[in-house]
């Protein structure tokens, strides 16, 4: 059913009825940062298919965010590092989504629309996305555009409200190489404006002589990114193994270039279980703006967020999937996260990057109708 | 200009990918098992999305019309 559904050049199985196909599921997302953040996320989530032409898929989730946020960078020990302020913070962030979609005979039409919602950020997205089949349904053409309009606002200054608008334009190809092998191309370019700046984050920087300068994050009023996603997958049956493997290059207008790999492969170790061991990687090259400290005069963009930075990061996971006979299937994954700036490739990272540390495990539970 | 560079290989690309041998529907059982998904469970590929999208500059990709966050 995922796969089917995943792939419109699949023919699903559908059973006679108004109500043929569908699978509703919840999973519980952990995530621990060594000495920071805390992140817990349950994610209702559902789809189906019913009228012979019609899907629907939708989610509701909830984000539990507690800890402490990395606030400020300052060099007044000699060189800069993060400083953790303020008490700890506890934000909630609800999120819904729906997309439904209707099937004629070689094309499909979506409409999809996002909403989510945290005391500082509001978000709402819509979209919609044509797929054609075409080559005897061996290749799929997909043509998207989607909007985003976001407003931003700041417990820390009440006089913030401002919005962040993002059109998104989309293509792909999904391909059918073999029996046992697929592959999808997306490309995807976005054209953001309005506030991106981090109302949460400062650099102090201290001169030799003078006065400390305190600078508040300020980053250009657009963005404009292009992001290539493409992943290949191909089953061996005398394994009865599936290698996965995405692969995505960003870059935007900020000056930053990334690139992120996985690779996973999933082993069927008897009729219930599988395993699925993984590995990702991440490196980028940091934003123009980004620096740890201030000049003076102060710059007109500049952010110290170790996020814009240059660093790389792997990611090894390892998931468990359980399918018991009653259409119920287990899941649970369990990953850690380093990143450092000498993991970026081709060079060094910031000097100021602070490693970071992090573990999450994922459980969730489906039941197929 | 680069967004116009980055079509056209794109559509270089697709191009020869649709020149493979076509499979026929009955040749199609192993496309359809769950671990060929492309985007395999539904909470489990937003959890993990928007795990590393808060700690990396890149996102986004695989589809459109997705609600942001504030993420700091």
């Amino acid at each position: 059913m995922r796969a089917a559904l995943a792939l419109p050049i699949l023919v699903v199985p559908a059973k006679a009825g108004a109500a043929d196909v569908g699978e509703v599921g919840i999973t519980v997302l952990g995530y621990k940062e060594r000495g920071l953040i805390r992140v817990t996320e349950p994610v209702l989530w559902g789809r189906a298919r019913f009228m012979e032409a019609w899907e629907v898929q939708g989610s509701a989730a909830v984000d539990i965010v507690s800890g402490a946020s990395p606030q400020f960078v300052s060099n007044q020990s000699g060189r800069p590092v993060q400083t953790i302020t303020g008490a700890s913070v506890e934000d909630y962030r609800k999120l819904f989504d729906v997309k439904a979609t209707r099937h004629f005979d070689d094309f499909a039409l979506s409409v999809s629309g996002a909403y989510s919602d945290e005391h500082d950020y509001r978000s709402r997205a819509f979209g919609v996305e044509g797929r054609f089949d075409f080559n005897q349904r061996n290749t799929t053409l997909a043509v998207g555009y989607g909007q985003s309009n976001d407003r931003v606002s700041s417990a820390d200054d009440p006089t913030l409200d401002a919005p962040r608008d993002t059109r998104e334009y989309l293509v792909g190809v999904t391909q059918v190489l073999s029996p046992t092998a697929l592959v999808q191309s997306t490309l995807s370019a976005g054209r953001g404006k309005g506030w991106f700046s981090d109302p949460y984050k400062v650099t102090f920087t201290f001169f030799p002589t003078g006065l400390p300068i305190l600078a508040r994050d300020s980053r250009p009023d657009h963005r404009d990114t292009l992001a290539w996603l493409t992943r290949y997958r191909r089953h061996f049956p005398e394994a009865r193994g599936t290698l996965q493997t995405d692969y995505r290059f960003y870059r935007d207008d900020w000056g930053i270039r990334a690139h992120t790999l996985e690779v996973g492969w999933q082993q069927t170790i008897s009729e219930t279980l599988a395993l699925r061991p993984a590995l990702r990687y991440h490196t980028q090259q940091a934003a123009d703006f980004y620096s740890p400290t201030s000049t003076r005069p102060q710059p007109a963009v500049l952010s110290s967020d170790q996020r814009l930075a240059s660093f790389g990061g792997v990611s090894p996971s390892l998931r468990a999937i359980v399918k018991l006979d009653n259409g119920f299937t287990l899941e649970a994954t369990l990953g850690y996260i380093y990143n450092a700036r000498n993991l970026r490739f081709g060079g060094s990272g910031s000097p100021a990057f602070e490693t970071l540390r992090a573990y999450y495990g994922i459980v969730g539970i489906t039941r197929a109708f | 200009m680069r967004h116009r560079a980055a079509l056209a290989t794109f559509v270089v690309v697709a191009l020869a990918l649709s020149a493979c041998a076509p499979v026929a529907p009955y040749q199609r059982g192993y496309l359809a098992r769950d671990d060929m998904a492309l985007d395999g469970n539904p909470g489990m590929a937003k959890a993990l999305e928007k795990t590393f999208a808060a700690k990396e500059a890149a996102s986004g990709g695989a589809t459109v019309g997705g609600s942001g966050c504030g993420c700091n």
